[in-house]
């Protein structure tokens, strides 16, 4: 079986970052905030370095989601509903408080699923028999 | 009821799929179709601009069906908590807090849940032999196939705001739950335990004389709301409201030195106020419960024909109790064109108008709810003795839910009275005593009773005959029916079941051991107070006394209001002809206070007779001089008056102030009697050696009174009515409010507000004029939509609190009541309809 890490090849940083935020607006129409973990896991494939997975997921995730509050904002007072949340706490007027804390929790989902995404694809490559190994051991036979 | 805002968890804060999918929920497009499971034929729901829908159902079922989904899709919060805790299920909503527990247990043990179960199987029972309750059944079951319509197909745009925050999904409703909100209806408007709060001062008092004093049967100069007794006949009417047995001669009322005195305990009585006093109220404290209705015929009016107008006193909250709606049935077999409020969770209008009648409701207050001390079993506590035998009391056991912690067991003990409401307390040990529950409560709303059988008949009437017929179905909570028509009559029904008592007065809490005491029996339906076109030409009720005792047969033993609600629109209406629309408005806006107009006058003159120079006194003088009595907000002297009633209240009644009572139990009716007589012995102030007279006393209440006023400010800018005295409209459960401006008005004056934050008041406008096209004026102080984001939120608060001076009144919505939907959107000129829902049968 060939290695994640040859089937999914390092894209760089911005195409996967594309990707994941592309991912995250996709995904979070469905209303599950967990598939944002999902969307870090997949975002990771692209990339090779553990802090490169996470910085992916998180902005990825994060700037998708502040498109789309920016849509709700424009659209569905997505600001007054944040305001009259934060109220509750007694933080009238700290409506922009709520999506960002809301769009950080979006990045965090993504970017831990980055890391651990990271790490599976690590450890399962790890496990996989190195094909470019065993091709030269078949060769020099 | 507040509610902690990450009860729902960190998901809710996600931008699809959370909190802010309200916003999009709101927005509605041209028109929508819903296809439903369990719809007929179909129907067209119009949205006017105002939110209110306009229902043009093929058949019975499908009318009811569309507006249980309407009822639900813009207020299934509201709905939902009402009838959990109305059914002792908050906690499954809220949790476990101390208060939520003690208000689960409490509604279980007043038992409304198993009063609604036996309601609702009366109606099962009884659909086949009376078409009215087949009809009443058959509306009821769709209007909750109606709501699990919407509970079945909720998404995360129109799930409310409130559930996501709480992480709460609400299960089916059922025909109980329907039941049970109006059986809560009728507990906040006809219960209460005040035979325990009349014990309670009473024993406090420890003075009769006193007691009787404060505690009138008919407050001086009340004009009652029957002015002619209009009987009806035994013949078509034999029995009592809602089939119940009556009496024709009623025995001898009890004299009170003859009267059985039940023994309760002080300390167990002072835990079971406490415990009701704590309790939540979603209607709010009865003290503020009222309303205003009156009726013109057309001698009085400028249009000839009659008019109506009714605006009831309810708690004012966030959706409001209201819900305006529109009901039309096309199927010529059945139908129906009826248009008013309708109380969410319930199937009708409860206060508008058909095509050709209009009526409003205004509370009795009367006394249906008597509490008796069961004498137990010293050998065995779980029984009581009654007719010479020791009885077993019925236990029902109750489980409360409680969300995110273990149920919690208790039993209810029921006698033959009724539940025992010491049952919360369950078995206990106060400082002197073990106790076992023996508090039963015999409450008529406690009965198999009508409500939902009587706006079955009354959404249908077409004349008084039909008024006549509904109003013998209405049973239970007693209120008073005024009634207008386009063939000019008015009428005013005094409805309701009132008890005919035994061996007790009825005001205190009794023991009978045996059927000679209790309520034997009931008033029959065709001899309930009634004015039927009264020569007067008018009719009003502000919930004062229904009849001058002395003229009727019967007693009907209750609380009754101040009358200055009432003596004012009384007047204002016997000087007045060529009544207009805008007279009506002007009446109910207005905000003359009585009891300024009546015993300021002796303040002012005894401040002249007493040569006192004292300028702080004499600014408030100065403000009060040349006063017109009206509580308006820019003005400082209905502060001073507000402060200076008080005050006088409080230096008249130190009798009552030294029983450890506060002096505010006698009500302003007993102040003005104590005045106006005068009563040397309630002036007269007896922690003093020296007899005080009325001056005297009168300037201390102004030295007071400026003790107050001075403490908000120097100058009487600074004490200007509205900086005060404010509305204030609160969420349902705490998150939000509507209002927070200055308002006029005041606790006696026909715009009422009581208190100095205004949560009570004109839950609704009506008024009513039968021109050629009969005009419908409405309005509430809310919107029709639970979404605070939506335009629906308050949109009619905004028209409810926007008072014209020049008009003199405040706004008002001019109801469009087209007969169908096409004639509807031909008259459309574009502002009229906001969208267009069409429901379909799914399948």
């Amino acid at each position: 079986m060939r290695k994640l890490n040859v089937i999914f090849p390092d894209l760089g940083l911005f195409p996967a970052f594309v990707i994941t935020l592309v991912l995250s607006i996709v995904l979070q129409l469905s209303g599950a905030w967990i598939t944002m973990f999902l969307v870090g896991v997949l975002s990771s494939m692209f990339v090779r370095r553990h802090r490169t997975a996470f910085g992916v997921g998180f902005f990825g995730v994060f700037i998708g989601w502040l498109f789309i509050f920016v849509y709700l904002i424009l659209t569905a007072q997505a600001l007054p509903i944040a305001d009259f949340f934060i109220g509750l706490l007694g933080l009238g007027g700290l409506g922009w408080l709520v999506i960002a804390i809301s769009s950080i929790i979006g990045g965090l989902l993504g970017g831990f699923g980055g890391l651990l995404g990271r790490s599976i694809v690590d450890l399962v490559d790890e496990l996989l028999p190195n094909e470019a190994g065993k091709e030269t051991k078949d060769n020099n036979r | 009821m507040p509610i902690g805002p990450l009860a729902g968890g960190l998901q809710i804060l996600q931008p699809w799929g959370g909190i802010f999918d309200v916003g999009k929920g709101i927005q509605h497009g041209g028109n929508e179709t819903i296809a439903l499971p369990d719809m007929l034929s179909g129907a067209e729901v119009i949205v006017d601009e105002w939110g209110i829908p306009h229902i043009y159902g093929d058949t019975l079922e499908d009318t009811f069906m569309a507006l249980g989904y309407m009822h639900a899709r813009d207020r299934l919060f509201q709905m939902v908590m009402q009838t959990y805790l109305a059914s002792g299920r908050i906690c499954e909503v809220i949790g476990g807090a101390d208060y939520a527990i003690n208000s689960d247990k409490y509604q279980r043990a007043i038992g409304l849940v198993k009063a609604a179960e036996e309601t609702y199987q009366w109606y099962v029972d009884n659909a086949d032999t009376n078409e009215d309750v087949d009809y009443s059944l058959r509306a009821t079951l769709a209007h909750v196939a109606g709501i699990n319509a919407f509970i079945d197909t909720m998404t995360s745009d129109n799930t409310p705001i409130e559930f996501k925050i709480l992480g709460f999904t609400p299960s089916h409703w059922t025909p109980i739950d329907s039941f049970t909100w109006a059986k809560y209806m009728t507990w906040s408007l006809s219960g209460g335990v005040y035979d325990l709060r009349r014990e309670f001062v009473r024993n406090q008092l420890g003075n009769d004389s006193l007691y009787a004093d404060i505690f009138p049967e008919f407050y001086p100069n009340t004009i009652p709301i029957i002015p002619e007794q209009y009987n009806l006949s035994l013949i078509d009417y034999a029995d009592a409201p809602g089939g119940y047995p009556a009496m024709l001669v009623p025995p001898p009322s009890i004299l009170s030195e003859n009267e059985p005195i039940a023994q309760i305990s002080e300390s167990k009585l002072n835990e079971l106020l406490n415990i009701v006093s704590s309790n939540i109220n979603l209607l709010g404290d009865s003290v503020f419960v009222g309303s205003n209705s009156w009726a013109v015929n057309g001698s009085k009016t400028a249009t000839g024909q009659a008019m109506l107008a009714n605006d009831p006193h309810l708690s004012l909250q966030a959706p409001s109790l209201w819900y305006e709606v529109h009901l039309v049935v096309l199927d010529d077999d059945e139908a129906l064109n009826v248009q008013g409020g309708s109380l969410p969770g319930t199937p009708g209008i409860l206060i508008g108008h058909t095509e050709h009648i209009s009526w409003g409701m205004t509370n009795v207050g009367a006394d249906v709810l008597d509490i008796f001390v069961e004498e137990l079993n010293p050998t065995d506590p779980t029984q009581y003795r009654y007719n010479g035998d020791w009885v077993d009391f019925e236990v029902r056991e109750e489980v409360i839910h409680v969300k995110g912690r273990a149920d919690i067991h208790f039993n209810v003990s029921w006698s033959l009275h009724g539940p025992c409401i010491d049952s919360v307390m369950s078995t206990y040990t106060s400082d002197t005593e073990t106790s076992y529950p023996n508090i039963a409560m015999n409450w008529t709303g406690l009965s198999i009773t009508h409500e939902v059988l009587t706006l079955g008949i009354l959404n249908r009437a077409q004349d008084i005959q039909d008024y006549y017929d509904a109003m013998y179905w209405w049973d239970s909570p007693p209120h008073n029916f005024i009634y207008a028509d386009d063939a000019g009559n008015i009428a005013l029904t005094v409805a309701g079941r009132f008890p005919i008592r035994q061996g007790y007065s009825g005001n205190f809490p009794v023991t009978a051991t045996n059927d000679s005491v209790g309520m034997i029996s009931n008033i029959p339906y065709a001899f309930n107070p009634r004015s039927v076109n009264p020569s007067q030409c008018f009719l009003q009720s502000a919930n004062q006394k229904s009849i001058d005792p002395s003229t009727y047969g019967f007693t009907i033993l209750g609380a009754q209001s101040p009358d200055y609600r009432g003596e004012r629109i009384h007047t204002y209406l016997d000087g007045k002809t060529g009544i207009t629309v805008n007279d009506m408005m002007q009446l109910q806006a207005d905000v003359l206070d009585l009891t300024a107009e009546k015993m300021l006058p002796y303040v002012l003159a005894a401040w002249t007779s007493s040569g006192e120079v004292n300028t702080t006194i004499q600014t408030l003088v100065d403000e009060l001089t040349g006063w017109n009595y009206e509580m308006e907000i820019d003005i400082a002297a209905p502060t001073i008056w507000t402060y200076l009633l008080e005050e006088i209240r409080y230096v008249l009644f130190d009798e009552i102030r030294d029983a450890d009572l506060p002096a505010t139990l006698a009500q302003i009716p007993i102040v003005e009697w104590v005045l106006s007589a005068p009563i040397d012995y309630y002036i007269d102030d007896h922690s003093t050696v020296a007899i005080e007279s009325m001056d005297e006393i009168l300037v201390q209440a102004m030295h007071r009174t400026a003790n107050n006023l001075y403490a908000l400010g120097d100058d009487p800018s600074e004490w200007l009515y509205g900086h005060y005295h404010t509305i204030f409209i609160d969420h349902l459960a705490g998150m939000t409010y509507i209002g927070g401006g200055a308002h006029r008005g005041s606790g006696y004056t026909v715009n009422v507000g009581g208190g100095w934050t205004v949560q009570h008041g004109p839950s609704r406008r009506m008024v009513v004029s039968y021109t050629e096209t009969p005009e419908y004026y409405t309005v509430y102080p809310g919107g029709q939509s639970q979404v605070m984001f939506s335009q629906h939120w308050d949109d009619l608060f905004e028209l409810w609190y926007a008072y014209d001076p020049i008009l003199g009144h405040y706004g008002y919505t001019l109801e469009y009541n087209y007969a169908t939907a096409i004639a509807f959107t031909n008259a459309n000129d574009g502002t009229m309809i906001e969208y267009i829902i069409l429901f379909i049968p799914r399948g």
